[in-house]
């Protein structure tokens, strides 16, 4: 297809080229006759820049894909731009020669788009097959695999002879398979190659097998088609523990979301509906870290979530301290009027971030190593979502530790059961309950700085998140941590495994309703507390 | 002694009340229709259908304190039988339309035609009747307490966790209705109604009528809401709320008495988003939202629950306080709102009704005329 | 205002108060007011809140410039609060209490629907901004966003074109205008010869966050071999997340291309574009236009809103045609008469800002040029492709069974949103 589209493209613009650009070869002169014709024209200049085979091209054509290529106005001369205060400092594309700074008007951007894009890579993947970086080498074939352009098997077959890394021989050859299912070879090869690309990604090699399939026939199809069935048979497995990793990591989210309720809530007893507004907080903190650095100390950005995380616990922690001082320590004994009081202060409080920060969705970036996936087995594992889980299960452990086996975290627990008796024991019991809010609503502001890694950041975003914390605490049981964790867990996972049959919708409508037949079976929660202290 | 004189209080409250709302349910019409309008005493249609959907969610946060107030079930999801009334009217009301659609389809709704329905889902039957919507305006509402509660009582799940599932009840209604293949016209609900019993919907009369209606409805309820609370059933109802346990001990079959004023509340919801349905025109999944129930509660909580006035006032002054205060001060009034339900339950914790009473007692026992001792009102936080 | 004035009068107020009264009165008789419904709070704020900055932009331009008809301009803000009742009550309230002499507002549908009755009965005029699902056409209101044959059919037309799509997923918030477009585009792409199997349609429930298993279905469904795109009419807040989800995994612009109806600068301005380059947009209006008065106006709301950073959008530009349309037909008419603006206003036509003129259909919809845009590393888009002259909205659309028998033409002697051109009949009249 690809090529069936370049050869038109050709076909077309061989006559216009050949007045114009044919009697230049020198890259230079091909680099800045970028500056003239449309989109479609583009194609063509691209395809005479990768003719000359000149590995000195590959940065030109990286920054047209990148949209970071700019003609100056004056001469028609094309450059790389980079950014630099209001300015452009241009670049020559190929000494890598900075030749000075010009203003944004005295420059243009050359124009690119999606398709342009595609064939920008796949020329590059044969340009850059011998580069002396094996990282670009590996990305070079892996690109090739992915367009199969038959063109490039002569530089593969090149590459092949004098690569000596196992790991760059393999994708090399992967590479080579695929393009041998789009050329002219005989059948034996094709199937050789089928089998190479079985045993590879199959993943990956199953776009490729499925269209091969739809074009062939006989023998070379039926192995198509039994090697598609062998790795839909992997994928089918695969599947399965892809679906329990995104109920892990969804049910990790519903842990991050509810676990300050469950100390605020489950310990204390307060029905805190500004729960949510904590974690807001928290993810604003995120946010004005972020800015703060973006504005100042660039280079400390992949930093930026470890310096919000304390000053989120800081924020929601103190404002959860203010809001217990002020108005939860009058409502103990009237757990459903705190209900009423909470529900205020959230309105406030969305209001105040409102008028302060506006209503739109602030930017929260992530750190690079939060980009990216990772791949496990053939199991996608999204990096934002493998910290978080880790993440959760940190701040679940640490949460755990502070009120087992810490003296606070004693007195919390004592005050919590029985609030006169710790109190004749001598503990401030005024002074534990403002902590112990405050702790809560901390942890709930370092959700926040989590959940700014996938969410919106919004004035909304607490809203979002509190009817799950709740049916999260209380389907856990109410006052045990253990019960929120399994409880996030069971309806991340169960939510996941319902999501392909039902849809999104009807999945949380089940769960929902599982919940409550749930309590009715447990009127408690899944770990209830046991003893007379529940029924007081 | 003492409780008969509450008695009695009550009953002059209840009378008082209902010749309130029987007043208005004929001098506001009667001022809309009949008097000039630059006579003073005009009621704009602005202020009237404005008060007519006050009066409907006063029915709501009546029928909520009944089972708050009184029995001590503290519902995140009354909101839910709300719409479902709401969408019984709907229903009537869009087939009602008849072939005036913008599709002239003389029996699909217009969100049918263009979403490709070939016939009337089997639950749309017989509701262009309207007996048989005003039967499901208060059957639906009840059957899904009557089923929810059968459970819930009998499970004995109760505070918390009661609350809890009721809003997950609710939520899950929201995301069902918000569902395009419901068939109850997904995110936009049904709406452009035209005409009601054959009246047309937005003529001044029938628009006069409904508000009439709505405040008939409201003494209604009242009356029969007293009727409950002050009879023998009544008292045991206070002592589920109080003491639950003890109750059960002595012999009251608590989960039947529970049951059955969860069913009525939730009937007289149902009625309520009946009334508001052709008053706003229209009706939309956003009406199941569970921060709408949490502000029902709160309109209860701010008049006073536990009295059978204080919700109906606490619904008509919050919701004034939202037309005035989101016209005057767009960009303020969640402030306003938020702090009204804060400064409510710190300063105010038996609301606005219950703290005047307090303050009416205090003020009787200082001045030396009251006849009799009265002890402080016995409303206490109901778990 | 009136109670007021006759309660002074009758008990017999002061002379000074009553005197106080009636020069209030004049005073609010010398401007003209101008309604403004959009939400402050709630779920719609997000996206609502700019676009009232800037009809209070506007209506200050228009103040500078003497106001209209020797009047000045006078901007009555309401907050309906994402609560589509409200929507009607807030609608009631500005054409009954303050008599404003036209609205500019809503976002989403249910609250357009909502306040529907309220302008048929006060005939009042609506300028509606948004682009939306058509299969509706009101006399008393004006369609200034795109109909779906404005956006999305030139979208799937550049996709064809351009990136040789074959296989399609049409992925959407479950509500109507996403179902609506989705049929619509279902029933075209189909007449293009497009085969059931591959099309995937996929719905998901407002404010959706848990991207991982869809996006991994459409990764699956587009690795058979097949070029496939993805057509998103996803609402607002879930954008977010479904597009971080797209970058980590790894789904570029270059294997399987989004082209978004609801994404404009606003929502790009919550994220981090980079790995979104390529994806596209398609809009009547993009930031980028590079045209004079595009400049100017992004200068002024710049100017007004205080902040280098505040980006412009197609909903905004919506208002900007609309708020003039609105201005020269009430010049034209000599009056702010909404029966005589409602009849004069066909035919206006007014600058828009992407370089051309803009003109106010019979059928309430207006005339705009279709833009293509790709998104860029910083947040703007970059224009690919626009249509050949300008496309006219369609109410009715031709590509449903039902819908595609109706015209819409509210001059006379016709005056009807919805003729069946079968049956020669007006459905449901004057609703």
């Amino acid at each position: 297809m690809q090529h069936l589209i370049r050869f038109l493209i050709a076909l077309l613009i061989v006559p216009l080229l050949l007045t114009s650009v044919s009697a230049q070869t020198d890259p230079r002169s091909l680099i800045n006759a970028m500056a003239v014709g449309n989109l479609k024209a583009r194609a063509a200049q691209i395809e005479a820049l990768a003719a000359t085979g000149d590995a000195k091209a590959v940065p030109a054509l990286q920054a047209l894909s990148d949209g970071a290529l700019y003609f100056r106005k004056s001469d028609k001369q094309v450059f790389i731009a980079q950014k630099s205060g209001k300015n452009f400092d241009l670049i020559d594309p190929l000494t890598a020669e900075n030749i000075g700074s010009f203003p944004k008007g005295s420059v243009s951007k050359v124009k690119v788009n999606n398709s342009l894009r595609r064939l920008i890579r796949s020329v590059i993947g044969t340009l850059t097959l011998l580069s002396p970086d094996p990282q670009i080498r590996i990305a070079a074939a892996q690109t090739i695999f992915k367009t199969g352009d038959p063109e490039s098997l002569e530089a593969l077959d090149r590459a092949l002879v004098q690569e000596k890394a196992s790991n760059v021989r393999s994708a090399m050859e992967l590479a080579r398979a695929s393009v041998i299912l789009k050329s002219d070879s005989t059948d034996a090869d094709k199937i050789a190659a089928i089998t190479l690309i079985q045993k590879g990604d199959g993943r990956e090699g199953l776009p490729l097998l499925n269209e091969f399939a739809a074009q062939s026939d006989g023998a070379v199809a039926a192995a198509a088609n039994k090697a598609i069935g062998e790795i839909e048979k992997t994928i089918a497995l695969l599947d399965i523990g892809q679906t329990v990793w995104y109920g892990i990591s969804l049910g990790s989210v519903l842990l991050l979301a509810a676990i300050g309720l469950a100390v605020t809530f489950g310990v204390m007893g307060v029905i805190n509906m500004a729960h949510g507004e904590m974690v807001m907080l928290g993810a604003y903190t995120t946010y004005v870290v972020q800015e703060i650095i973006r504005t100042g100390y660039p280079g400390l950005f992949d930093y930026s979530l470890a310096l919000a995380l304390p000053l989120a616990f800081l924020v929601s922690g103190s404002c959860g301290f203010v809001m217990e001082r002020t108005i939860i320590r009058f409502l103990y004994g009237r757990p459903l009027e705190t209900l009423l009081a909470t529900w205020g202060v959230s309105l406030i409080l969305q209001q105040t971030i409102r008028t302060i920060f506006g209503s739109t969705n602030k930017e929260v970036g992530n750190p690079t190593w939060m980009s990216g996936a990772y791949e496990l087995g053939g199991l996608t594992l999204t990096a934002n979502r493998l910290w978080i889980v880790v993440f959760a299960l940190f701040v679940f452990a640490a949460l755990f530790v502070v009120l087992k086996k810490t003296g606070f975290g004693l007195q919390m627990r004592a005050v919590t059961q029985n609030r006169k008796m710790a109190s004749s024991m001598g503990i401030r019991t005024p002074w534990v309950d403002a902590l112990t809010f405050a702790l809560g609503s901390g942890i709930a502001g370092i959700a926040g700085v989590a959940l700014s890694q996938i969410a919106n950041v919004s004035p909304n975003l607490g809203q979002n998140y509190i009817i799950d914390s709740f049916m999260v605490v209380v389907f856990g049981g109410v006052g045990n941590l253990w019960g929120t964790l399994i409880g996030a867990l069971t309806l991340g996972v169960a939510n996941k495994f319902l999501e392909p049959f039902a849809g999104a919708v009807l999945a949380k409508i089940l769960i929902l309703v599982f919940i409550i037949l749930f309590i009715q079976k447990r009127p408690r929660g899944l770990f209830a507390l046991k003893g007379r202290a529940v029924e007081a | 002694m003492i409780t008969s004189f509450l008695f009695k209080a009550l009953d002059r409250r209840a009378i008082w009340v209902v010749s309130a709302l029987i007043a208005l349910a004929i001098l506001v019409p009667a001022s809309n229709l009949m008097l000039p309008f630059d006579s003073a005493f005009h009621v704009s249609n602005f202020t009237i259908s404005l008060i007519g959907k006050y009066l409907t969610y006063a029915l709501l946060a009546l029928a909520l304190d009944l089972v708050w107030g009184y029995c001590g079930i503290l519902s995140l999801g009354h909101g839910a039988f709300f719409a479902l009334g709401g969408y019984a009217m709907g229903m009537y009301l869009m087939r009602q339309i008849g072939s005036r659609g913008v599709y002239g389809d003389p029996i699909l709704p217009d969100f049918m035609v263009f979403l490709n329905w070939k016939e009337l889902p089997w639950f749309w039957l017989g509701f262009d009747q309207f007996w048989f919507a005003a039967l499901m305006i208060v059957l639906v509402p009840g059957a899904l307490a009557f089923v929810f509660g059968w459970f819930a009582f009998r499970s004995r799940v109760t505070g918390v966790y009661l609350s809890i599932i009721t809003q997950a009840m609710t939520y899950a209604l929201l995301l069902a209705f918000f569902r395009n293949e419901m068939g109850f016209g997904g995110n936009n609900g049904l709406t452009d109604f035209k005409d009601i019993l054959g009246y047309d919907i937005q003529s001044d009369t029938t628009r006069a009528v409904l508000f009439a209606a709505s405040a008939l409805a409201l003494a209604a309820s009242f009356l029969i809401c007293s009727g409950i609370v002050r009879s023998k059933f009544g008292k045991v109802l206070v002592a589920v709320r109080d003491a639950e346990s003890r109750s059960r001990f002595i012999g009251y079959r608590v989960e039947n008495v529970k049951l059955f004023v969860f069913v009525v509340s939730a009937m007289m919801a149902g009625i309520a988003g009946a009334l508001y349905v052709p008053q706003v025109g229209i009706i939309n999944p956003g009406e199941f939202a569970p921060a709408n129930s949490i502000e029902v509660v709160i309109w209860t909580a701010v008049g006073g629950r536990g009295t059978l006035i204080g919700p109906i006032i606490g619904a008509v002054l919050v919701n004034a306080g939202k037309s005035v205060f989101t016209a005057a001060f767009p960009e303020f009034w969640l402030f306003a709102l938020g702090a009204l339900f804060v400064a409510t339950t710190l300063f105010l914790p038996k609301g606005v009704v219950g703290s005047f009473s307090s303050a009416m007692t205090w003020l009787r026992l200082r001045t030396g005329k009251s006849d009799a001792p009265v002890a402080e009102p016995t409303v206490r936080a109901a778990e | 205002m009136t109670i007021l004035k006759n309660t002074a009068r009758s008990i017999g107020f002061a002379a000074l108060v009553a005197g106080m009264m009636t020069t209030t009165l004049a005073n609010a008789a010398d401007t003209i007011k101008v309604g403004i419904l959009h939400s402050l709070s709630g779920t719609m704020a997000i996206s609502e809140t700019t676009l009232k900055d800037a009809m209070l932009m506007l209506i200050e331009e228009q103040n500078k410039k003497g106001g209209l008809l020797g009047q000045q301009l006078e901007a009555v803000v309401v907050d309906p609060a994402s609560d589509w009742p409200l929507f009607a009550e807030k609608a009631r309230e500005l054409l009954d209490v303050h008599k404003v002499a036209a609205v500019f507002g809503n976002w989403t549908s249910v609250s357009r629907k909502s306040v529907l009755p309220v302008f048929a009965e006060l005939n009042g005029i609506l300028f509606y901004p948004v682009q939306y699902e058509g299969e509706e056409s009101q006399r008393n209101v004006f369609y200034t966003g795109a109909a779906p044959n404005q956006q999305a059919i030139p979208a799937v037309d550049y996709l064809l074109a351009n990136e040789e799509v074959e296989r399609w997923v049409l992925a959407g918030t479950d509500y109507v205008y996403p179902r609506t477009t989705n049929k619509i585009l279902e029933a075209y792409l189909k007449s293009k010869g497009v085969a059931d199997e591959d099309i995937m349609i996929n719905y998901t429930p407002f404010g959706h966050s848990d991207w991982q298993t869809i996006v991994s279905d459409i990764k699956a469904f587009g690795s058979e071999g097949k070029k496939t795109a993805v057509v998103s009419t996803i609402n607002g807040d879930a954008n977010v997340p479904f597009y971080k989800e797209l970058g980590n995994q790894g789904i570029s612009a270059t294997d399987i291309p989004v082209v978004a109806f609801s994404v404009g600068e606003e929502e790009l301005a919550g994220l981090d574009t980079e790995p979104l380059v390529g994806h596209l947009a398609a809009w009547n209006y993009f930031q980028s236009v590079d045209t004079e008065e595009n400049a100017t106006f992004i200068e002024t709301w710049k100017a007004f809103t205080g902040d280098e950073n505040r980006v412009t959008n197609d909903p905004m530009e919506a208002h900007y045609i609309g708020f003039n349309m609105w201005v020269k037909a009430v010049e034209k008419a000599g009056t702010t008469d909404v029966d005589t603006v409602i009849d004069e206003i066909v035919g206006v036509a007014v600058p828009n800002l992407s370089g051309g003129y803009s003109a106010m259909m019979p059928n309430h919809h207006i005339t705009k040029p279709v833009l293509i845009g790709e998104i860029q590393a910083d947040g703007q888009f970059e224009i690919v492709e626009r249509t050949n002259g300008l496309v006219a909205g369609d109410a009715w659309s031709d590509y449903l069974p039902d819908s595609a028998k109706l015209i819409s033409d509210w001059r006379k002697p016709l005056s009807c949103g919805n003729f069946n051109v079968e049956t020669s009949t007006c459905g449901g009249k004057g609703s």
